[in-house]
């Protein structure tokens, strides 16, 4: 009983609202790939200047609901002008995976040197905008992590429904399919590039400022997150959705669950090793691309 | 054809002779430009990167005590140059920067490096090229111990003096008490609960389990289910620098700072995450070697001009790097020279004063033997509530090298 | 801008890469000179930075074999080059074989496991390779950074002076100029091994895997042996300079498998210049020189870096070797058309 009410069901509570908050931070990565085929290095100093925004806002005297709405818009025209000065450039080259996976990587270099230098090295926290928590039969969840559960879920259904249920969502399927033929039936693909990366970004953000209280913020924060959110994102297949809202969930289960019986240090290469099996068997990862399925 | 050829690659020849020749000369010129007098001490700590606030109070505290010394006259008329090189914290970025030190800059002394993987790197790289050096930082019991090397010195205090510290003050606290440990899973991390374990459990408290999470680790709450479950009245931990912050930040959230005693490692909490981790710090106990707080006379001169030249109080780092340079000035002054030889016969069993009082270095194993402190954080100060005596604390000489 | 000058593309096959020779010429004389120079004025830090510099190169020249040749980018290299440092180290240090055996014995274990990673990898194209290879060196310096037989976070030190036996002379790898040379003579000869591969119908066929794999098959090749033979080959390079590392330092620690030191190759090997195999050398040399004096003045050297970086990527996409063979050629047809 105690393993139970103690361990294992606060394990998987726990482990859900961290496979929330990996899906969140993967999603943006998968959606931009999905659509561009571009592999975001820079990422992680997305979700990472998320963080920092919230610290300056708030800094500011702003309520940290208004910075959770602000951020996002914040961080649109971040990601927009980023598309239209880094990755247009090199796009129509015949490398533009390795090209634009070096211009992120590039991005991700400087914007952590950038975050030292405007921000200091050491770590900021952001206060705890709930506090307490909820027992149920003994199981003990902070009412944050419930919050981060319940908006978390929200921002991905949104995310799905803007792309699978809205004429916009419609436009970015078909250029991520084919994007002469939609560029021919009027679809401003340029734009919707550019708007999609933004998008992606903006995710990224808004993650940054959720899991702020949670995680705090200090430079290097979005490369310790960010080997988690590529393999949920490899084994979910690239630019799916669904797939990258599963496998989030599975492996953080599974890193949760794993972490009881053995070292900790080893239940990531034991995710990294599900991936490996994953693509022996299914090199595309579990589920298909935006646009084909 | 061919003679053209031949005519072409006489110009690359010529210009390829020039491109290394410029350059050496320009090291020679810049090289030999400053003066033999100049006592060269090189700082090779980590300026960016993950370790960089550590390195930002070992440059304070060394600049600090240069600056006086240079204002009374130097050391043995000599006055002292520093030279600042970024370690990264990568032992790999350190022995290279640490051969320009010793070969380029010709530096006399060298200190400043934190991981202990740097500090046995660059001992290595010291003893090759003749030189000393001394960590201010690193705590691992290696450095002095299995790993010493007669070119290595120490300063600060060691995991195991910090562990057998607070394991007597645990004791006299609550005696019998259930331990739990959790640490960052690396050669640090483990030492520190390894050392704090042994100790515990020779002062009769029990240890009910133990976990190391990997480091730079989100999410600490996978873990609080097996504390929980354990029933531990105390919690060591020996997680540092950002990983604190989270680490304490989840336990507050899962209510479990109120019902535990938190104790750890002096690396645990510390100036540089203090501040970010504001109330969820309160009560946390560890042993260390220095505290703002010392009521004495020397060590407020030293708080308050660490203050007006930086607009931040020392940590222990700060205290301990400030402290180094007094006790090399004593020894270049004793030995009458600042050759390697006759510095080390100087500093083995030398007595000098440091804000947190006097310290001996013990000729054995270049370890310094110094008073401890229990300290407890109250309003984000860290408060003293016990001495401990350094002799006690120390421990035997392991070091078979020397 | 024209679509042609951001590809980091292969320059043309050409029978003979005489521009590539040129600068591995102009290479060894001023190395030469630099030596000549060095031994006068007693020169020790340079030479051994140099050594550094030339150990990374074949780390560069590494992922250019990959990314230059076979059109996939490694982002793991350093797996392979800490796979080789820790091998000798551990050959050096505790079995006291002496130079030949480390250097044999790491390319002996290299074998094996880079074919295990390489069968891994190379099912996967495009960027799921590059994931991929970022995971497994993530993993391995992971796991050797817990692994307390190896040092864990703190490394293995202890390697004392190596003595390299010829057979007709022997070189103390603890000298620096004699170290220099060494390394130098290894890495040209290493360029001049591999360009030659490169232009044995084995490079041709990478080549064809680089521009069109899906065509391959029709020439009766199957692309992927020679994806894995061009990654087994790939990490040897990496190991056997990875080898030379301890010799140099004296210790290895897991930083050298981490991250950053995959993507300082890879930034080493687009500055100087993918696909021509010279190039990297060039570039480990600027880089390693330029992080050095940098690293000196500012601790924002990661800033600088990577700004030169953004900019070779966007406006020097054919990097160091790119710009001389261009001046090269200019040359060349001025004289012919006088």
């Amino acid at each position: 009983m105690d393993i139970i009410q103690f361990v294992l069901v606060p394990q998987i509570l726990n482990g859900l609202t961290i496979g929330i908050a990996v899906v969140l931070v993967a999603l943006g990565m998968t959606i931009i790939f999905g659509l561009l085929d571009v592999i975001n290095m820079a990422h992680g100093e997305f979700y990472a200047l998320g963080g920092y925004l919230a610290i300056s806002l708030l800094a500011c005297g702003m309520n940290f609901w208004v910075t959770l709405l602000a951020v996002p818009l914040l961080m649109l025209p971040v990601g927009y002008l980023t598309e239209r000065f880094f990755i247009q450039r090199v796009f129509h080259s015949q490398d533009r995976h390795i090209l634009t996976l070096l211009l992120t990587l590039g991005i991700s270099i400087i914007l952590q040197d950038i975050f030292k230098l405007g921000y200091g090295p050491n770590t900021l926290r952001v206060q705890m905008p709930i506090s307490g928590g909820t027992e149920f039969f003994g199981v003990f969840l902070p009412n944050y992590r419930a919050f981060i559960l319940v908006t978390g879920s929200l921002i991905i259904l949104g995310t799905w429904f803007l792309i699978y249920k809205t004429s916009l969502g419609a436009m970015i399927r078909a250029s991520a399919f084919d994007k002469e033929m939609a560029g021919s039936l009027g679809v401003p693909v340029r734009q919707i590039y550019a708007g999609t990366f933004a998008f992606g970004v903006a995710l990224a953000g808004v993650s940054g400022v959720l899991l702020a209280p949670l995680y705090s913020v200090f430079p290097t924060m979005g490369h310790d997150f960010i080997l988690m959110a590529f393999v949920v994102v490899i084994v979910g297949g690239m630019g799916s959705l669904v797939g990258t809202v599963v496998a989030g969930l599975l492996l953080t289960q599974v890193q949760s669950i794993s972490s009881l019986f053995i070292s900790p240090a080893l239940a990531e290469p034991l995710v990294f090793s599900i991936m490996i099996v994953v693509l022996i068997f299914r090199p595309q990862g579990l589920f298909g691309k935006i646009g084909t399925g | 054809m061919r003679i053209k050829s031949f005519r072409m690659l006489k110009r690359y020849a010529a210009v390829t002779c020039i491109i290394p020749v410029v350059l050496t000369v320009l090291l020679v010129v810049t090289g030999s430009s400053i003066a033999a007098e100049v006592l060269k001490v090189g700082i090779l700590t980590p300026l960016s990167k993950t370790y960089a606030p550590i390195g930002q109070q070992v440059r304070w505290g060394i600049e600090l005590a240069a600056k006086q010394i240079n204002a009374q006259g130097g050391i043995a008329g000599r006055q002292v140059e520093l030279i600042f090189e970024d370690s990264e914290a990568n032992p790999a970025v350190a022995t290279q920067k640490a051969e320009k030190l010793f070969q380029k800059d010709n530096v006399d002394f060298l200190t400043g490096t934190v991981n202990s993987g740097a500090t046995l790197a660059v001992g290595q790289i010291a003893e090759r090229n003749n030189k000393l050096i001394a960590t201010t930082v690193s705590i691992s019991g290696k450095i002095t111990g299995s790993g010493c090397s007669p070119n290595v010195f120490r300063v600060n205090a060691h995991a195991g003096m910090q562990a057998n510290a607070l394991a007597n003050w645990l004791a006299g606290q609550q005696p019998g008490g259930q331990v739990y440990y959790i640490g960052p899973d690396y050669e640090m991390g483990r030492n520190a609960v390894a050392s704090f374990r042994k100790q515990a459990e020779l002062n009769k408290l029990k240890s009910v389990g133990e976990v190391f999470a990997p480091l730079g680790n989100n999410d600490y709450s996978p873990y609080f289910g097996k504390i929980r479950s354990s029933r531990p009245d105390i919690l060591y931990t020996s997680v540092a620098g950002n990983d604190t912050v989270r680490l304490f930040s989840q336990l507050n959230e899962y209510n479990m700072l109120k019902k535990l005693l938190v104790i750890g490692a002096s690396v645990s909490v510390t100036s540089q995450n203090i501040t970010a981790m504001g109330n969820n710090a309160e009560n946390f106990v560890t042993v260390s070697g220095y505290s703002p707080e010392l009521d004495t006379p020397a060590n407020k001169t030293f708080v308050s001009d660490f203050n007006a030249a930086y607009q931040s109080n020392p940590d222990l780092y700060g205290a301990d790097s400030y402290g180094l340079l007094w006790l090399y000035k004593a020894a270049v002054e004793k030995a009458g020279s600042s050759s390697t030889e006759a510095v080390r016969e100087a500093l083995e069993g030398l007595t000098w004063d440091t804000p947190q009082g006097q310290k001996i270095m013990r000729a054995e194993d270049h370890q310094a033997q110094a008073d401890l402190f229990v300290v407890k954080v109250k309003g984000g100060k860290f408060v003293i509530l016990d001495g401990v005596a350094g002799d006690i604390a120390i421990g035997k000489d392991t070091c078979k090298h020397f | 801008m024209t679509q042609k000058t951001h590809t980091i593309a292969v320059p043309r096959i050409v029978s003979k890469n005489n521009a590539g020779h040129f600068m591995a010429v102009v290479l060894a004389v001023a190395a030469l000179v630099f030596y000549l120079i060095g031994v006068v004025i007693g020169e020790v830090f340079y030479f051994r930075l140099a050594c550094e510099a030339l150990i990374f190169s074949g780390l560069a020249m590494s992922v250019d074999i990959l990314l230059g040749y076979t059109g996939l980018l490694s982002l793991g290299q350093a797996l392979f080059f800490g796979l080789g440092a820790y091998t000798s180290t551990l050959l050096l240090r505790d079995w006291q074989t002496g130079f030949w055996l480390a250097l044999i014995g790491s390319l002996l274990i290299t074998a094996p496991i880079s074919l295990l990673c390489g069968l891994i990898a190379i099912r996967a194209r495009g960027v799921y390779f590059v994931l991929i290879t970022f995971g497994l060196a993530q993993v391995a310096a992971k796991s050797v950074y817990n692994v307390r037989e190896l040092g864990a976070s703190d490394g293995l030190t202890g390697v004392s002076v190596v003595t390299a036996d010829f057979l007709l002379f022997k070189v103390n790898l603890g000298h620096a100029p004699s170290l220099f040379l060494l390394m130098m003579v290894l890495t040209l000869s290493t360029y001049f091994i591999l360009d030659y591969l490169m232009h044995l119908p084995f490079g041709r066929l990478l080549h064809a895997v680089r521009s069109n794999e899906s065509r391959v098959p029709f020439l009766g090749f199957n692309p992927q042996v020679y994806k894995i033979i061009a990654y087994i080959l790939a990490a040897e390079i990496a190991a056997l300079f990875g080898a030379f590392y301890p010799m140099l330092r004296g210790f290895v620690s897991p930083e050298l498998l981490f991250f950053d030191t995959s993507t300082n190759a890879v930034i080493a090997c687009i500055i100087g210049g993918v696909g021509t195999l010279i190039g990297p050398i060039f570039g480990s040399l600027v880089f390693t020189t330029v992080k050095s004096i940098v690293g000196s003045y500012t601790e924002y050297h990661v800033l600088v870096i990577g700004t030169l970086f953004m900019l070779a990527v966007v406006f020097f996409p054919k990097g160091i070797a790119g710009y001389f063979k261009s001046r090269y050629d200019l040359l060349h047809r001025k004289r012919e058309n006088s």
